[in-house]
């Protein structure tokens, strides 16, 4: 995909996720599937050259979601993502939602596996309160795997990392990428 | 590019790709899929028609946000995501000249109209030069009834298959097979009489 249409493609969903997220499909040989429960926004803001996911949402995840929220003991929000696309942002959005916390999440993926295992903590972005730290973990480590033989014709196999992760609120577009470098979180 | 920059692409770029053949669970990566299969050939519908990069962008932007505004209605049972989307792409054309004969901006209603960056601008330019060549067939096609112009857009530009050219003109495929073959028959004897 070009720069141009990355950039579209965040334009797009930044203005007409929450919209799409709500849209009722029809599906062949299927009746319609039902709505996602309540409002939700995605933005997928373009930060520089670079792109980010960013999201927020209030409520509903589907039963299979992979995705998990959690306090640890030294009171931060441990968000673990099995694979950090588009919709698992959404419901991990939903759960911090649902736990009082209404700013977004932003995320910037690199190739190859983490050099530090562990989730990587969120940095707020200006004017964002510091507490309580979030933080996130792709996959039980910090590095996500697409095996080879799990997607059709093997495209996108390969390891992934975070590279950071941001929290920001959502008229705050545009901030998505100060987050920390590496998995320099807990480990 | 940064390496930082790059990754992220590649975020973009080949995740959903990689999903691609999977059955999409939700609206949006439904749609997402729908974006990446298409946002390159409406691109070059508009580059063959437009030699502005920012013209371009702006009505390749103005139908993709006409298709998410109208998804919620969109029914792949009947007919191929392309085949929808080359139906908005050619009404917001339309549009677009009819505004642009009086003056105005076609694209006004495009929120938040982006100006490209110099990157951009760069890489559009480059496609409406690698679609001159089609350019100039459609050009040659400006003779041909609208139906068998389409025809030719569609499967030799667009790379639709017949049947889903035929069902975006709304005609069967035997009648489609006889309007294109004939479309081509018509510009093989033009050419030859040009030579």
């Amino acid at each position: 995909m070009s720069k141009f249409t990355s950039n579209l493609w965040s334009d797009l969903v930044q203005e007409h996720g929450a919209a799409l997220a709500h849209a009722d499909r029809p599906e062949p040989g299927r009746a319609r599937r039902p709505r996602i429960l309540a409002g939700s926004t995605l933005a997928l803001a373009g930060v520089g050259a670079a792109l980010a996911l960013v999201l927020t949402s209030t409520s509903g995840t589907p039963a299979s979601a992979a995705v998990t929220v959690a306090k640890t003991s030294n009171g931060s929000l441990l968000v673990t993502l099995n694979r950090p696309g588009a919709w698992q942002l959404i419901q991990a959005g939903q759960k911090l939602a649902a736990m009082g916390l209404n700013e977004q999440i932003a995320v910037n993926m690199g190739s190859g596996p983490a050099t530090v295992s562990g989730p990587v903590t969120c940095t707020p972005a200006p004017g964002i309160p510091n507490q309580p730290t979030v933080e996130v973990l792709v996959g039980t480590n910090g590095t996500e795997v697409i095996n080879p033989g799990t997607t059709p014709g093997n495209t996108g196999v390969g390891t992934f990392h975070m590279n950071s992760c941001t929290l920001y609120v959502p008229s705050a577009t545009g901030t998505g990428n100060t987050g920390n470098t590496g998995n320099s979180g807990t480990g | 590019m940064t390496t930082e920059a790059r990754a992220l692409v590649r975020t973009m770029r080949e995740r959903p790709v990689a999903e691609r053949a999977r059955p999409p669970s939700l609206p949006l990566e439904e749609f997402e899929q729908v974006y990446l299969r298409n946002v390159d050939v409406i691109m070059g519908y508009f580059a063959r028609r437009c030699r502005d990069p920012q013209t371009v962008a702006d009505l390749t932007s103005e139908t993709f946000v006409r298709a998410v505004e109208g998804f919620a209605g969109f029914d792949p049972r009947r007919g191929s995501d392309r085949a929808w989307l080359f139906g908005i792409a050619a009404r917001v054309f339309a549009r677009h000249c009819e505004q642009s004969a009086g003056g105005r901006d076609a694209v006004a209603r495009l929120a938040g109209r982006r100006p490209l960056d110099e990157d951009e601008i760069e890489e559009l330019a480059g496609r409406i030069d690698a679609e001159r060549e089609g350019a100039a067939l459609m050009r040659r096609c400006a003779r041909l009834p609208e139906v068998e112009r389409a025809a030719i857009e569609l499967v030799d530009l667009a790379e639709f298959t017949p049947m889903e050219a035929a069902l975006a003109l709304g005609v069967s495929r035997v009648a489609f097979r006889k309007r294109l073959s004939r479309a081509r028959s018509r510009l093989r004897k033009e050419h030859q009489g040009n030579e």
